[in-house]
């Protein structure tokens, strides 16, 4: 898979397709892989392929500095390639103007992340260049909302109890946000000041304020991707807001964003036909 | 000649602290993959050996994460404007790393500068820190690199040896620290050895040659591409201290706060008139090392860096500082691009 | 206004400016009594409700929130409603999750002509707040340290 990666690459370089590969790295076995942008041929011996491949690099095809590198080539796993479908719905990206090689992947980490385990991607589906086999191109789907449904079990005062305790690690460092390639805005809603919405302290309650708009904000956007909970240096357990707002969508409108391109977004639109049980 | 405690009784003392009313933090798991300094309830949640080091940092006992300055109340037609209380809690660390402790001594050059903190001196003086010094170490940790060592006893009021054996031996190394375990100890033959730490990898003289005379390289560009611009290594470095300033309140009542903040931040440099002096991300991570590297040694003598590695830890695409470093000393030795 | 010291809740409502605010103004007009619990903030449409909203109403100390507007097809911006159901419907879980209390959160269509409806909602509400308490719960997090 290795050498396939690599001359598909190289070639994408050399005879001028794309100016920048976006591609994992490493620097040595069994470290974290990290994101490496090649633009020389010759250099695409430095893209490595392993379950260390952690890091959704869709997040760097709306940065500027990485735009003004010229037409990219990307590297994605299944649950990456999810994002550019929401991207592209948002006009964030244009897909004709990106090379998306694809690759196989049973799951990443070791043990394997928990979104490995109930991943149905693990063949991308939209890549101009697939690379690699895998066996089940689909796990064990029941499992999406298993952890959450697992934490809804707890009375709503032991979750209140539970959150309180997360959050009082949070430093505000935005890690969750930065790394999110669909936290895209240019002016995030907390670094507004006129007037100051969402409280900047690391306080519970400037805390609590965050993560509840940035789970909103992300509400059927969100694709899953866990890189918030990874990134975060504070161990908090952002995936179960993320899933809570993602299994609404699901329920309620039978929608999972970014699986089928098709599909209208569920956030910005509206039917007529919408039921729900609450309002009076 | 040496001073030993057991661990049994290093508990006890903690759980004593602890039910005097002290605030003690030390290493604790927080989950099964979550190291962090945290303040403990009991002596059983403090963890000693198993890790290199917890994911943050013992900084926010001294310089908070956010930290109330003065406020105001408003009752009726009636303003009151108060002072926040001094802070007269004790603080004690237990197991903080000598790269943690170190950082200390080179802060107190900024906090006492043309501006004597009087926020940061109060903690400062209520706070004994009791280090662990090191026995192992890992492909992040550079403390040998920055003139630091496994057992390096800056900011230290005392430090314990892991003898192996369930004793730990005790250098009291300031009276804060002989007060902390007077009587507590026992004398012994044996004596605690650190571990010989990471070998030295990085040539500070070429760094700083570099970044003497390369501010406008274009390096710096691909120096930084994968930076996603969070705030994870400045909050989770020993040294890092920018803040920012807020005002936070409503009609009842407010205050004014002072919280961490992060030049890797986009709007860090950002003017009331709507010029950012620093608006790439090249701008922000070259500042960044040349704080750490050249303007804070330039200015009070000490390197703004301990060799932690909690920053590359951290970093959600493995940058941080000594990746940059290393890429630097490359490019100073061999004058050729390494896109890394 | 209380005589013991009986709970006086806080209610927020958040109302459209064109369906349920005027119901609110007829309840006034024809002498209907309802709780003076109730602090009624006025918006343009529901769809201008941003869930922030809610979550600010309990951080200065809310122990209810309402939200209510016009009934779907009555929107005077044509869908600003349908938007807004849109929108409630994906966050409830969201807060639910949190383990806020989904109790403590009402959402209703009263039109202009229903005021009838506005007494009943309110002094309903009221009386359920009263029995659940004050939402300490919430205040303990908004407690700035």
């Amino acid at each position: 898979m290795l050498n396939q990666l690599h001359e598909t690459c190289r070639k994408l370089l050399e005879d001028g397709t794309v100016q920048v590969v976006i591609g994992y790295g490493q620097s040595s076995p069994d470290t974290p892989a990290y994101p490496i942008f090649v633009t020389r041929p010759e250099d695409v011996q430095q893209l490595v392929w392993n379950n260390q491949c952690f890091g959704n690099l869709t997040t760097y095809l709306t940065r500027k500095e990485v735009r003004a590198m010229g037409k990219p080539a990307i590297v994605v796993k299944g649950c990456d390639e999810k994002t550019l479908v929401v991207l592209e719905k948002e006009s964030q990206i244009d897909r004709s103007q990106i090379v998306v090689i694809g690759m196989a992947c049973s799951a990443v980490g070791n043990p394997p992340l928990a979104k490995c385990q109930a991943c149905e991607v693990h063949m991308p589906r939209f890549a101009d260049a697939t690379i690699g086999q895998v066996e089940n191109p689909a796990s064990e789907t029941d499992g999406r909302y298993a952890d959450l449904e697992a934490f809804l079990q707890k009375t709503p005062a032991d979750r209140m109890a539970y959150w309180m305790n997360e959050l009082d690690r949070c430093v505000k460092c935005y890690a969750c946000r930065q790394v999110c390639p669909l936290c895209y805005c240019e002016t995030c809603i907390v670094d507004k000041n006129r007037p100051q919405r969402i409280d900047t302290s690391p306080t519970l309650k400037g805390n609590y304020a965050w993560h509840i708009t940035r789970a909103f904000h992300l509400a059927a956007r969100c694709v899953g991707c866990d890189e918030c909970t990874r990134a975060c240096p504070a161990g908090i357990d952002l995936r179960l807001l993320n899933l809570s707002v993602a299994k609404a969508a699901e329920t309620d409108f039978g929608f999972r964003a970014g699986m089928d391109p098709e599909v209208e977004p569920v956030v910005g639109s509206y039917s007529e036909q919408d039921k729900e049980g609450f309002i009076r | 000649m040496s001073e030993v405690i057991s661990q049994q009784t290093l508990s006890q003392l903690v759980d004593q602290w602890i039910s005097q009313g002290k605030r003690v933090a030390g290493p604790t798991r927080v989950k099964p993959d979550v190291l962090l300094y945290e303040f403990l309830t009991a002596a059983d949640q403090l963890l000693l050996n198993g890790f290199i080091r917890p994911a943050n940092t013992i900084k926010e006992l001294i310089f908070p994460r956010t930290e109330k300055l003065y406020g105001y109340r408003l009752e009726g037609k009636q303003i009151e404007l108060y002072d926040v209380e001094p802070p007269a809690t004790e603080q004690i660390v237990v197991g903080a790393r000598p790269c943690d402790a170190a950082a200390f001594p080179t802060l107190d050059y900024v906090f006492n500068w043309d501006y004597k903190d009087p926020f940061y001196r109060r903690l400062r003086d209520l706070t004994t820190i009791v280090t662990l010094a090191c026995r192992d170490h890992d492909e992040h940790c550079f403390c040998t690199s920055v003139k630091l060592a496994p057992d390096d006893e800056g900011g230290s009021d005392a430090m314990l040896f892991d003898l192996g054996d369930g004793n730990y031996e005790v250098r009291c190394l300031t009276d804060k620290g002989k007060a902390l375990f007077a009587g507590a100890t026992q004398s012994s033959d044996k004596v605690g050895k650190a571990g010989p730490g990471p070998e030295p990898s990085i040539d500070l003289d070429k760094v700083k040659q570099f970044l003497d005379t390369n501010f406008e390289s274009p390096q710096w560009q691909s120096l930084s591409l994968r930076c996603v611009g969070c705030g994870a290594c400045a909050y989770t470095c020993p040294t890092c201290h920018c803040f920012d300033i807020v005002d936070e309140g409503n009609a009842a009542g407010g205050a004014r706060v002072r919280n961490w903040d992060a030049c890797q931040f986009s709007m860090f440099t950002m003017h009331a008139s709507g010029h950012n002096p620093r608006s790439d991300k090249s701008q922000r991570q070259r500042q960044r090392i040349m704080h750490k590297f050249q303007i804070y040694p330039d200015k009070f003598g000490e390197i703004l860096c301990t060799g932690c590695g909690n920053c590359t830890r951290n970093c959600p695409v493995s940058l941080g500082v000594k990746p940059v470093l290393e890429a630097i000393q490359e490019i100073a030795t061999t004058e050729t691009i390494e896109t890394k | 206004m209380s005589d013991n010291n009986e709970f006086e809740p806080k209610i927020i409502a958040y109302v459209c400016n064109w369906c349920t605010y005027l119901g609110a103004d007829l309840a006034g007009t024809n002498r209907l009594e309802y709780p003076t619990n109730v602090r009624i903030i006025r918006l343009p449409c529901t769809g201008r409700i941003d869930f922030n909203l809610i979550v600010k109403a309990f951080e200065m100390g809310a122990d209810t929130v309402l939200v209510s507007g016009c009934h779907p097809g009555d929107c005077h911006y044509t869908s600003g409603n349908y938007h807004a159901r849109r929108r409630w419907m994906l966050f409830r879980g969201l807060l639910d999750t949190m383990g806020i209390d989904m109790e403590r959160i009402h959402f209703t269509w009263i039109s202009a002509a229903e005021g009838a409806k506005f007494q009943k909602v309110i002094t309903e509400i009221t009386e359920k707040t009263k029995q659940l308490g004050p939402y300490e719960a919430y205040r303990k997090v908004c407690k700035v340290s």
